[in-house]
């Protein structure tokens, strides 16, 4: 059980290290988890990322006290927020001192050079994976397309055109769309 | 200017935390109307900088720059007070959500309008690339690169190994360029 807390506080601080460019980006930590220890199943984490999003706060760190919670209840959720936040404040807050010399570092920007086209490779994945498993529903063939799912991705994608990124919008429409289809049926 | 105090800080970050809706992205909007418009905490110049520096670093965009301001406003324990007042009503909002699931998942729409959700999801992954990707793909190599992690991620290559490794490429890539640079 110690144990357990332990390899919870230490998987979040991995995430609090190793994830660059937004919430999205530490869903493969996240995806990577559930398949390494029992901790929470990819229905869940599908479930996860919803709430995450449209409660209030940034999404990676819903996503993190919410992966917490359903590992560990309440303490755990504590642990793995601490977790993903500890790496944060202590090199954030020695950055602060060093700001300017920090952005025009060269192995800085070399570094950011490699790591940004790594970062949206992530991030792609992840939006792959979600298309894989919610319309094509785990089949490679498009023998089992959900089209009504796939129409409603086609329509916020010619949104995107139109409207600004917040994206608390698309999801009001994308959760006003599930409910009327679901009365619909 | 009057001292500003860890729990004058505190209050100010937990009032972003709860109209921090939809993610990080509008955190610069909401940091311009507390702390400059509202305070005069900050200038446009230094928001902006701090966005920079925080796009920069590992972890959150918008917890970053939480610790950057309160850092700037009164040192460690500003950090400190910034960060723990944004985490604040995120984290009980999650934990009631998170403790009332069952319950809310018995509601018979709620399901329908998770999937709905969901698959927004993927429209915002798209949105937040569409605004990483010019910054990103500059030329031939970073396309390369982009493919190349990509299929090792679909591989399932643990993600740590491919923020590490692209982190030694860049080091390397700066060494070889400050060799060349001298011997020229």
């Amino acid at each position: 059980m110690y144990n357990t807390y332990f390899l919870l506080f230490f998987e979040f601080l991995k995430v609090g290290l190793f994830t660059y460019g937004g919430g999205y980006a530490s869903l493969p930590f996240l995806y990577l988890m559930a398949d390494t220890y029992n901790w929470f199943s990819h229905e869940q984490l599908v479930q996860l990322i919803a709430i995450s999003g449209i409660t209030p706060g940034p999404i990676g760190l819903n996503m993190a006290t919410f992966a917490g919670y359903q590992t560990l209840g309440l303490f755990g959720a504590f642990i793995s927020s601490f977790g993903l936040i500890l790496p944060m404040i202590i090199i954030t807050s020695q950055v602060f001192r060093l700001y300017r010399k920090f952005s025009e570092n060269e192995y800085v920007k070399s570094i950011l050079y490699v790591l940004r086209p790594t970062s949206c490779a992530l991030i792609t994945s992840v939006g792959a994976k979600l298309f894989y498993n919610l319309i094509l529903n785990n089949k490679l063939d498009f023998s089992n397309v959900d089209f009504i799912g796939l129409t409603l991705v086609i329509f916020l994608f010619l949104l995107t055109f139109k409207l600004k990124r917040d994206p608390i919008i698309y999801m009001a429409i994308a959760g006003i769309f599930g409910v009327c289809v679901y009365f619909l049926k | 200017m009057k001292k500003i105090s860890f729990f004058d800080v505190f209050k100010v970050f937990l009032k972003i935390g709860i109209i921090l809706l939809g993610g990080g992205y509008v955190i610069i909007p909401i940091m311009k109307n507390e702390l400059i418009e509202k305070r005069n905490w900050l200038n446009e110049d230094e928001l902006c900088d701090y966005y920079c520096v925080s796009q920069c670093l590992p972890g959150i965009i918008a917890a970053n720059m939480s610790i950057l301001v309160g850092y700037k406003l009164a040192k460690i324990k500003g950090a400190l007070a910034a960060i723990l007042g944004m985490s604040f009503s995120p984290f009980i909002s999650i934990v009631i959500v998170a403790h009332l699931l069952n319950k809310i998942l018995a509601i018979p729409f709620i399901e329908s309008l998770f999937w709905g959700v969901n698959l927004s999801v993927i429209v915002l992954i798209y949105l937040a690339l569409k605004e990483m990707w010019s910054k990103s793909i500059v030329d031939l190599f970073s396309a390369f690169w982009f493919l190349f992690i990509l299929l090792l991620a679909i591989l399932k290559v643990n993600p740590a190994y491919l923020i590490i490794g692209s982190i030694i490429l860049g080091i390397v890539f700066q060494i070889i360029k400050e060799k060349r640079g001298k011997n020229v």
